[in-house]
């Protein structure tokens, strides 16, 4: 099981927003996404996930086309996300936010759910089981019955990323899961992420915090202005000078852009709590 | 166990003596309903079929958050399946409960086939459309006299009659109503609390990341409006059988719109809210019969501060049934 890109590029109106991108992702590893502001990044999750069209190019998963599906049949297909924006259901609980991804496998059974006591009982209580599971493994079972709207910021990112993981998902997609998170949220996320790993499992994630790309990824792919820029380890990221001039202007060492990131990091968490 | 239930455990008495209240009041006047004067009787009848209007389009407004302003099609539609099928009109006498059965399919019918066009429109849009569905469908009731009568209805429809026990005089309409609309209302309310019922929340919350979990949010906005049109239609089935006449007057534009209001006063998405709607603005205009001419801008005045000061309704989406029942017997 790969998830291949092939010459993917994607346009809006005039404005190319991804140029031309092909790559590979496999099952056990976590592949990071970096880049600077705007450089695609976020465009590639999005047409990954089916929110966005792609342009031309194709999207490979386990050797079938993506491109062309609806964004819930993609989902269908073991594709989960998170959004750099959280997008939870606010006025519903944190367990019903979880609960309601069974919907596709489901809702074939709605009729005796309603119309059958003891058979919705017992298809209410296996999914609010396997859903408090996932819950305890983020720490978020104190939450359970509040909404989810109502949760603090960092427990938000968390809740997210665990109705992410309900289906059981080939593909994990989170685009800045640490952005707006303290460094002991940070530390937590990532030992969380760290414990997803799987192998069958690919995991992509976007993001600006380079502590937690360069521990926990294995592969980074760098984004600039919608082309991919370079492709490799964290060490051989972290040595080329390329990266260095994309993000800094200038050829500089690897301190300094971890400084620029976590600038630009901070700024992004600050918007992020006026929002919540 | 967590924060959200610590409250609620340590409500005071009294957070548990006003539903209580409220609710055996209910009790008594559905109790003592039959031993009313038939005028009466009329009056909490209409409520009734209100009710059950309310319930059906509450599952479209208030679940999956569509306004859609031209439900009364769907209560039109099954009043003159009724009409058509059991009256002089064609000659045609089919049995009560079979009529309900094909009046809920073809309200669900129209309900999908207006879906299918409509529902990638949201809010503003998706109203005005629906509102235009509806004026449509009551002029050609209006217009397709061969059919519908026209402007003149179809009169001497028959007694409603359930296994040889006929159902015409008020009390007997009310019991039947009675029966019709707790299994409704009960069957809508668990459907609420499925799967499909999450996923409508969801829609409702935020579409777009609802498809991002795999949501057909189609087909669940379809069942939703094809669910809600059927109970419009039966809702018109009964309303039908109890006036022995239809006509289109009694499906314009502003019956629409008092079910809204009913459902946006009362406590959009709860079942209970939707009981209390009604019974403001159905039996309030009958109290205040005596001042005919003050009646609206007593009804304006009391919406303009039952907006202000309980803005998600008299019983808010949170106070739903299952609240009820565990305030009722403690548990
Ligand atoms: N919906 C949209 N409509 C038009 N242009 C868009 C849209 N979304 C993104 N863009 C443009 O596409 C380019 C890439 O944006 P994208 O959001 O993918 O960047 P990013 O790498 O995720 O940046 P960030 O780090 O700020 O999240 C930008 O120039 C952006 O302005
Ligand atoms: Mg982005």
């Amino acid at each position: 099981m790969t998830l291949i890109f092939q010459n993917i590029r994607k346009q809006y109106g005039s404005n190319v927003a991804i140029d031309d991108v092909s790559t590979e992702f496999v099952p056990g590893l976590i592949h990071g996404i970096i880049g600077p502001n705007g450089a695609g990044k976020s465009t590639l999750i999005n047409m990954t996930a089916g929110s966005y069209t792609v342009s031309s190019g194709a999207i490979v998963l386990d050797g079938r086309q993506m491109q062309s599906l609806k964004k819930y049949e993609i989902a269908n297909s073991g594709i989960a996300r998170t959004y750099q924006n959280i997008r939870l259901f606010d006025q519903m609980t944190a367990l019903e936010n979880l609960e309601v991804c069974y919907y596709p496998t489901e809702v074939g059974a709605t009729w005796r759910e309603v119309l059958w006591p003891p058979f919705s009982r017992s298809q209410r209580e296996r999914r609010r089981e396997a859903c408090m599971e996932i819950l305890r493994f983020f720490n978020l079972q104190g939450y359970a019955t509040a909404e989810a709207g109502s949760l603090p910021y960092g427990r938000q990112r968390m809740l997210e990323i665990a109705r992410a993981l309900v289906m059981n998902p080939r593909v994990l997609l989170l685009d800045e899961p640490a952005a707006g998170l303290n460094h002991h949220e940070t530390a937590e996320l990532t030992a969380k992420l760290a414990e997803l790993r799987s192998p069958a499992r690919i995991m992509i994630i976007v993001e600006h915090d380079m502590d937690l790309v360069m521990t926990l990824c294995d592969r980074i792919v760098v984004m600039h202005h919608g082309k991919l820029l370079f492709q490799g380890t964290p060490a051989e990221v972290q040595a080329n000078p390329d990266v260095q001039l994309a993000y800094l202007g200038t050829a500089n060492d690897i301190d300094e852009i971890r400084a620029a990131a976590q600038d630009r990091r901070a700024k992004l968490g600050i918007r992020a709590r006026q929002r919540s | 166990m967590s924060a959200a239930d610590t409250p609620a455990a340590a409500a005071p008495r009294t957070r548990r003596i006003i539903p209580f209240l409220v609710f055996a009041l209910a009790i008594a006047l559905l109790v003592a309903t039959p031993f009313l004067p038939n005028y009466h009787i009329r009056v909490i009848n209409g409520l009734l079929i209100y009710i059950l209007l309310g319930i059906g389009l509450n599952i479209v407004i208030g679940y999956a958050g569509l306004l859609d302003l031209g439900f009364v099609a769907f209560y039109a539609v099954g009043a003159y399946t009724y009409a058509l099928l059991a009256s002089p009109q064609f000659d045609l006498h089919l049995p009560f409960l079979l009529i309900l059965l094909i009046a809920a399919f073809l309200g669900m019918l129209t309900g999908i086939l207006l879906g299918i066009p409509v529902l990638k429109l949201r809010g503003d849009y998706l109203a005005i459309v629906t509102l235009g569905f509806g004026e449509i469908i009551r002029i050609m009731m209006n217009n397709v006299d061969w059919l519908t009568g026209g402007p003149q209805g179809i009169a001497r429809l028959d007694k409603a009659s359930v296994f040889g026990i006929e159902f015409a005089r008020p009390v007997e309409i009310y019991f039947l109503l009675l029966v019709i609309v707790f299994t409704v209302a009960v069957l809508v309310w668990r459907m609420e609390q499925s799967i499909l019922g999450k996923a409508w929340a969801a829609i409702r919350e935020d579409q777009d990341a609802a498809r991002g979990i795999g949501i057909n949010t189609t087909n669940a906005k379809l069942a939703a409006f094809a669910t809600s049109a059927s109970i419009g239609s039966i809702a018109g089935v009964i309303f039908a059988a109890s006036q022995r006449f239809v006509s289109p007057e009694s499906f314009t534009l502003q019956e629409s719109v008092l079910i809204v209001l009913m459902i946006v006063i009362g406590g959009i998405g709860n079942i209970l809210g939707i009981v209390a709607g009604a019974a403001i603005l159905i039996l309030l205009p009958e109290v205040l019969r005596e001042f005919a001419e003050w009646r609206i801008l007593f009804l304006g005045l009391l919406m303009i501060v039952l907006i202000i000061i309980r803005p998600a309704g008299i019983v808010p989406r949170s106070f739903g049934p299952d609240k009820l029942i565990r305030g009722l017997f403690g548990k």
